[in-house]
């Protein structure tokens, strides 16, 4: 099914950790051993004893999607609390846990965070319609398929392209696929098509045929099933044998991802066996029927009832990000002020030739601190920081407490500098009068440069405050229940991308917006009264005195 | 004669390989007004800077009292207190209004209570006719009212000695003479007093001394009289006849 490629961020973080891992791993690689059944041994290899941890996306259903309540045998997933998991995927991770007698738990984490979630032992299996690809297979160990399908194109109901039987029926239409999957490549197979680029979700193509900007996209037929139970419009073409895509076996079916040397390959597999082709295809039926959205009512009406069902999980969303945005920034703030402050201390290197080496060690620290975390992405930094705390430290730190840590210490990195350049901005002037009245190095920063200093950067700061309000969005790849992840969520779910990112547009924007307000409020205050009051003089003034202003 | 506060010994400074000060000796007596003239570049200003440490000189002592202020265990901060500094640019704290811009040394380094440093900021900022501003911000005041404020702000330390770093230079011509006149009270009330000047005539009526600098060194000290109406050396002269043709007296 879906074989995307984990895209560059992730490939740089992860063989970075793989390269680590290597190193860490080679004295254990010697006691590599025999699969056994026993339960113990099952145990051993679990996160959690007796749990079986299962990651998926929860936004690509038919497969897994989410939900806010715990009918149909939706799961609650674990790291969102009021979010619920269903469809084909839980339905067979429940089948799957039930057989081995285990408790099932479900983490939702953004495609590109299963991998190093599993590798560092913070899932056990990947169950997200993920397919045992070669280049997959190098890393992660895969069980037998547990659904395969057959390749279909979606179309709009009222097209020419509706009564298509095969491939060379479209030939000359405009046909997409979704970004990093093989479903793209299929695309070639058409004669004459105009390939366009690719998208980045199902929900984009299906807004995309709908307003007629492309005739048909590639999808595997449970996608399409849902997709037209949702959208009345659309119709989906299935071809008989020889008539549609060649595909290798590997592309259509999905598996269960496992670590490499996991014990429960077998035990799932013996699992797998007891659950047959009928029950599959049955059980992909209720799940596409399960998902249906309804048809679209308009608009304003998507909107209403997409904000009536996942409206709480939307202001939680958007209050983790406020959260996240507001204290990073303040953290950062104080790292930028501390570090900005150590850098003006001055240090005669004469006069005391011990404290300027220390001086220079430490600074060389401090730069190469802000260098390394102002020239890597976030979400890189958010990568090796969640998943290589656990993979070497097993310091198993939540999503929330990563995600504090990775933006402030990223915000720190940048603010320094800025504050840097506010202390430079301040008249040299300023700092020379505070000593001349005797002021320390410290009483004449503190009370004198610094709030100027901070009155220059407050612009800046609260830029870096509505930076991070937004993006805090690139957390998603740990997994932290910000806007922008329930906003995925929601749109993967419903199949009603343009209402469901309207919604974020929205908050977004009022989160930012009220930020920007209340900071141009500080900046004034901190600029000190516009007038001021005359007091009486009680006294004459000296005799030629000529009054300012 | 009065006690003498600064006495400066063979004073030396560089600037890398430049040389700026060569061999300067003089003393300070408490109620002396000193005015050190001489054109740009012949080094007044570092001198001045030099004598409250905001320059390290290179060579040569500097007693305060008759401690040398140069020692590794003698303390720059406690000293500037006892040293106040009036700038060109006035340099009043941004971010104080008049009042605080008085207080603030006070109560940090003096560690007087917030009332008793309020109450000595007042009879200062009286003295310099500022006292009605004392709520204004240093962006709210003309740029001869900055600079009183700042005088009151020196004199609010309660120094021995005042040095003022041409107090006049960035003033608009019509605020200049209410600086003066200013300094000139303070001169009356016997505040010891080393001024960096171009204003001729300042020097002229309010010095006890004058000290003419040329090319890093004190080419001629003596009584305003003397310098000004009767100078000895050549280059004094020449810059006097320069100066005084150059520009107007005030």
């Amino acid at each position: 099914m879906k074989k995307r490629i984990f895209k560059p961020y992730f490939s740089v973080a992860f063989s970075f950790l793989l390269f680590l891992s290597i190193f860490y791993s080679f004295p254990f690689m010697v006691k590599a051993q025999e699969n056994n059944y026993d339960l113990d041994h099952i145990n051993s290899s679990l996160e959690e004893e007796g749990v079986l941890t299962v990651g998926m996306e929860a936004n690509y259903a038919p497969f897994n999607w989410s939900q806010t309540s715990p009918a149909d045998g939706a799961v609650e997933i674990d790291n969102s609390p009021g979010e619920y998991a269903n469809g084909y995927d839980v339905q067979m991770a429940a089948q799957l846990a039930e057989e081995l007698g285990l408790d099932l738990k479900i983490i939702k984490l953004e495609w590109d965070g299963l991998p190093p979630a599993l590798e560092s032992g913070m899932i056990d299996v990947i169950i997200a319609g993920m397919s045992p690809t070669p280049e997959r297979k190098r890393e992660i160990a895969f069980s037998d398929s547990y659904y395969e399908s057959d390749m279909v194109l979606v179309v709009n109901k009222d097209s020419k392209y509706a009564e298509a039987t095969s491939l060379a029926d479209f030939d000359g239409a405009r046909v997409t696929a979704q970004l990093n999957t093989f479903h793209y490549e299929l695309i070639d197979q058409i004669p004459n098509v105009t390939q366009q680029t690719a998208m980045e979700s199902f929900p984009t193509m299906i807004s995309s045929v709908l307003s007629d900007k492309t005739d048909a996209y590639v999808s595997e037929k449970p996608g399409a099933l849902a997709a037209v139970a949702s959208n009345s419009d659309l119709t989906f073409v299935a071809f008989d044998e020889g008539q549609g895509f060649e595909t290798d076996n590997v592309d259509t079916s999905v598996a269960v991802g496992l670590r490499l040397d996991s014990p429960l390959i077998d035990p799932i597999n013996n699992a797998l066996a007891t659950i047959s082709q009928e029950t599959r295809d049955q059980l992909m039926e209720e799940m596409v029927d399960l998902n249906e959205q309804g048809e679209s009512e308009g608009f304003w009406s998507d909107v209403r009832n997409i904000w009536t069902t996942y409206g709480h999980q939307f202001l939680v969303g958007a209050r983790n990000t406020i959260i996240i945005a507001f204290i990073s920034t303040l953290v950062g703030f104080i790292i930028g002020l501390l570090i900005a402050i150590y850098r003006t201390i001055p240090i005669n290197r004469k006069h005391k030739p011990v404290t300027y080496i220390f001086y220079k060690i430490l600074e060389f620290f401090i730069i190469a601190y802000i260098e390394i975390f102002r020239g890597t992405p976030m979400m890189v930094q958010a990568m090796m920081i969640f998943y290589g705390s656990k993979l070497f430290f097993n310091i198993d730190l939540s999503a929330m407490i990563a995600a504090l840590i990775i933006v402030s210490i990223n915000t720190g990195a940048y603010l320094t500098e800025v504050i840097r350049g506010g202390i430079i901005g301040v008249d040299p002037g300023q700092l020379e009068a505070a000593k001349a009245i005797g002021m320390t190095h410290f009483q004449s920063m503190t009370t004198v440069v610094l709030p100027q200093a901070i009155r220059n950067t407050l612009p800046a700061l609260g830029n870096e405050f509505v930076v991070n309000i937004k993006d805090t969005s690139v957390l998603n790849v740990i997994a932290v229940t910000e806007l922008f992840f329930i906003t995925r969520s929601a749109a993967g779910s419903t199949y009603k991308t343009f209402q469901t990112f309207f919604i974020a547009a929205v908050l977004y924007f009022v989160m930012t917006f009220i930020a920007t307000r209340l900071l141009i409020l500080l900046e004034k205050y901190m600029g000190g009264a516009a007038s001021y009051t005359m007091h009486k003089s009680s006294t004459t003034m000296p005799t030629n005195i000529k009054k300012g202003n | 004669m009065n006690e003498v506060i600064l006495e400066v010994q063979h004073l030396e400074k560089k600037f890398g390989e430049n040389i700026v000060l060569k061999d300067i000796n003089f003393q300070v007596r408490a109620g002396e007004v000193i005015s050190i003239i001489g054109s740009s570049g012949s080094g007044k200003s570092t001198l001045l800077r030099c004598l409250n440490l905001l320059e390290e000189p290179t060579n040569g002592n500097i007693l305060y009292r008759d401690h040398s202020i140069l020692d590794g265990d003698f303390s720059p901060t406690e000293y500037r207190t006892k040293i106040g500094m009036v700038f060109q640019q006035f340099n009043l704290f941004k971010n104080m209004n008049a009042l605080k811009n008085c207080t603030i040394g006070q109560v940090k380094i003096l560690d007087r209570s917030k009332g008793e440093a309020e109450k000595i900021a007042l009879e200062n900022l009286e003295k310099v006719g500022m006292e009605p501003y004392i709520d204004a911000r240093p962006h709210h005041l003309s740029g001869g009212q900055q600079q009183r404020v700042a005088i009151a702000r020196a004199l609010s330390m309660n120094p021995d000695i005042l040095l003022f770093d041409e107090p006049t230079s960035a003033l608009d011509p019509e605020t200049v003479g209410e600086v003066l006149e200013t300094m000139r009270l303070l001169a009356e009330k016997g505040l010891t007093m080393v001024v960096v000047t171009h204003e001729m005539a300042f020097a002229r009526d309010v010095s006890s001394r004058i000290m003419f600098m040329d090319e890093g060194v004190i080419v001629e000290s003596g009584p305003p009289e003397q310098v000004i109406n009767h100078p000895e050396h050549e280059r004094t002269k020449s810059f006097l006849k320069r100066y005084l043709t150059e520009s107007t007296v005030h």
